[in-house]
């Protein structure tokens, strides 16, 4: 569990009553059921070849032009043997739905949750009380689960503070920091105690050399190694846009209803534009890395996003799971050449 | 100011340019990358030394996809970078650069001095690159000299794959249902403009737009890309060597 990537899912061990998820979902509900929520994208990308689970995805007959993602995260149930999911249905991709009747005709117990794209409070009060329904809880239980959550998602958000504001913490750290509260590691004792010694340890060190700050918006990118690359180059992501999103540390100490309707990522582009811009404003970033998963539709984002980020944008895609490639790296060193040549000239 | 090298060690071809105190190019090289990109660029930095009269240790910059393989260079740069600084020296009123090389095709558009302000460049696929109209020259049994006066043809049929392979295909079908081949290739290079085009749609495009790399040599590419546009397309002088000329400026400001 050493590489970038094995960081996002670092867990210690699955529990056996594991409830897998597709994407972030309101985890309160499954942990006040007594269950244990596991990203399985997390699960997927910091499995010892995640590479080898895309392989099999496809072999299973995934079609090739499909996200490596989904092919991911049908692998990595299996390897791990978690036999019931949520998924979600509405604010993800369609990709997900039938990535769902797969795993339903494969006997896998599915539950489906869909944010409304109406936004509206009284249909996500619904539709969180049908899943807590189908969890046998109450809704009451997992609004008190959400303050529990909430202390150790304020951890997160400490980290990104102190990225912010300039302390000494690396792209990577910051991004697993994010990542780790879309399930808690499934253990979110154990959770807490990585957030507090990283962020004890980040107190600890000077403060970080001057690096060109930039953002990264988007799905968390496949790339075994691009975080590095970027810091070999000079560059620091200041801002994880959707990790960001997917910890919820906008919505610390507001109801589910509330916190789950400002979690922008599910929501219409113009809810996730929004919140990019102000965070990216506040970082007082100098460029934005915009990442799109190969197949994936949120390509077509990408001209909105350059028509009002203000400052320049850099589109990288990648399909597999690999070291980021020549090609790519290229276009990473041309985008920080940028600023080199504007400082010298 | 005394003599530079730079060298751009292309996926296709290598390059070497070296530049006199008065910047002016008093030699070239260009030969097939081959295989082997580091031997490839000790080729290129004596080969251009000695068509240069210098000795000795030329200060030299490095880019292109092997620029980490060549040991003699000070420093690297990208070939983004290097287009916009030897476009900038050869046409100082350059507003937007197309490069399109043997793996792929860059836009870039233009700041003061030569500065990148906004690049795009195309994804893994050869259907927007030099390679691709190799091999539909080899499938032509043409030189790609020839390919690069081809008559103007008003309705070529379309290519509409985006992939360099099944363009391949639908070439073959083309010519099997009897189109004629000159029409044919029209198409092809129409195609492949379109692609560009569409990349070129990424970042705000400005006139001037200079055309360079190894495809720039091809005027059924510029005018086609011109038609596809609707903007003059003028080819950069020294269009194969633009990168090395600005990794060779880099060598002088380092």
């Amino acid at each position: 569990m050493n590489t970038p990537q094995a960081a996002v899912g670092d867990y210690q061990s699955l529990p056996v009553d594991a409830v897998g998820i597709t994407t972030t979902v309101p985890v309160e509900v499954i942990f006040a059921a007594g269950r244990y929520p596991v990203d399985l994208n997390n699960l997927f990308i910091s499995a010892p070849d995640p590479a080898a689970l895309t392989a099999e995805g496809e072999a299973s007959g995934f079609p090739q032009n499909c996200c490596a993602w989904v092919k991911g995260i049908y692998a990595a149930r299996a390897l791990y043997g978690i036999s019931e999911v949520v998924g979600v249905t509405e604010g993800d991709c369609s990709d997900t739905g039938a990535l769902l009747d797969v795993w339903r005709s494969e006997g896998v117990k599915v539950h489906e949750f869909g944010f409304p794209r109406s936004r509206e409070p009284e249909e996500l009060r619904q539709r969180l009380r049908r899943l807590a329904g189908e969890f046998g809880v109450d809704l009451s239980a997992a609004e008190e689960m959400k303050q529990r959550l909430d202390e150790i998602r304020a951890l997160a958000q400490q980290a990104d503070m102190l990225m912010a504001g300039g302390a000494e913490i690396s792209s990577q750290e910051l991004f697993a920091a994010l990542m780790w509260c879309t399930d808690f590691l499934a253990a979110p004792e154990r959770c807490r105690r990585k957030l507090s010694a990283l962020l004890a340890d980040i107190k600890r060190r000077p403060p970080a050399a001057p690096r060109l700050r930039l953002a990264c918006a988007g799905v968390p990118p496949v790339f075994s190694d691009l975080w590095e690359t970027v810091e070999a180059l000079g560059g620091r992501i200041v801002l994880h846009e959707i990790p960001r999103q997917f910890a919820l540390v906008d919505g610390i100490g507001q109801n589910l209803v509330s916190a789950y309707l400002g979690y922008a990522y599910p929501y219409t582009w113009e809810a996730r534009l929004s919140n990019l811009l102000a965070a990216a404003q506040a970082r007082q970033v100098a460029g934005i890395i915009h990442y799109a998963q190969t197949f994936c539709y949120r390509h077509i984002h990408d001209r909105l996003l350059r028509a009002r980020a203000g400052v320049p944008v850099l589109t990288l895609e990648a399909d597999l799971p690999v070291k980021v490639d020549a090609r790519t790296r290229t276009r990473l060193e041309a985008f920080l050449e940028q600023w080199h040549d504007r400082r010298q000239s | 100011m005394q003599y530079r090298l730079g060298l751009d060690l292309g996926s296709t071809t290598a390059k070497a340019v070296v530049l006199g105190p008065d910047n002016r190019i008093v030699a070239s090289v260009v030969r097939e990358s081959g295989y082997d990109l580091k031997t490839a660029a000790e080729y290129l930095w004596q080969e251009a030394a000695r068509l240069a009269g210098v000795n000795g240790d030329l200060p030299c910059v490095a880019t292109g996809y092997g620029r980490a393989l060549a040991s003699m260079a000070k420093r690297t740069a990208t070939e983004i970078t290097c287009h916009a600084r030897g476009i900038c020296f050869l046409h100082p009123d350059a507003a937007a650069i197309v490069d399109m090389g043997g793996q792929d095709a860059k836009v870039i558009r233009l700041g003061a001095a030569g500065r990148v302000e906004e690049f795009a460049m195309n994804d893994r696929c050869a259907a927007g690159a030099g390679v691709f109209l190799d091999l539909v020259a080899r499938r032509f049994q043409r030189s790609l000299a020839e390919l690069s006066h081809l008559p103007q043809v008003e309705k070529a049929p379309e290519i509409s794959s985006t992939c360099a392979v099944f363009a391949e295909t639908e070439i073959v079908g083309l010519l099997a249902s009897g189109q004629p081949a000159e029409a044919v290739l029209v198409g092809t290079h129409r195609a492949l403009a379109r692609r560009v085009a569409a990349l070129c749609r990424q970042i705000r495009l400005a006139s001037p737009l200079y055309f360079s790399g190894g495809v720039a040599l091809n005027e059924t590419m510029r005018r086609e890309l011109s038609a596809v546009l609707g903007m003059p397309v003028l080819r950069a002088e020294h269009a194969q060597l633009t990168a090395a000329i600005g990794a060779a400026l880099l060598a002088g400001e380092t």
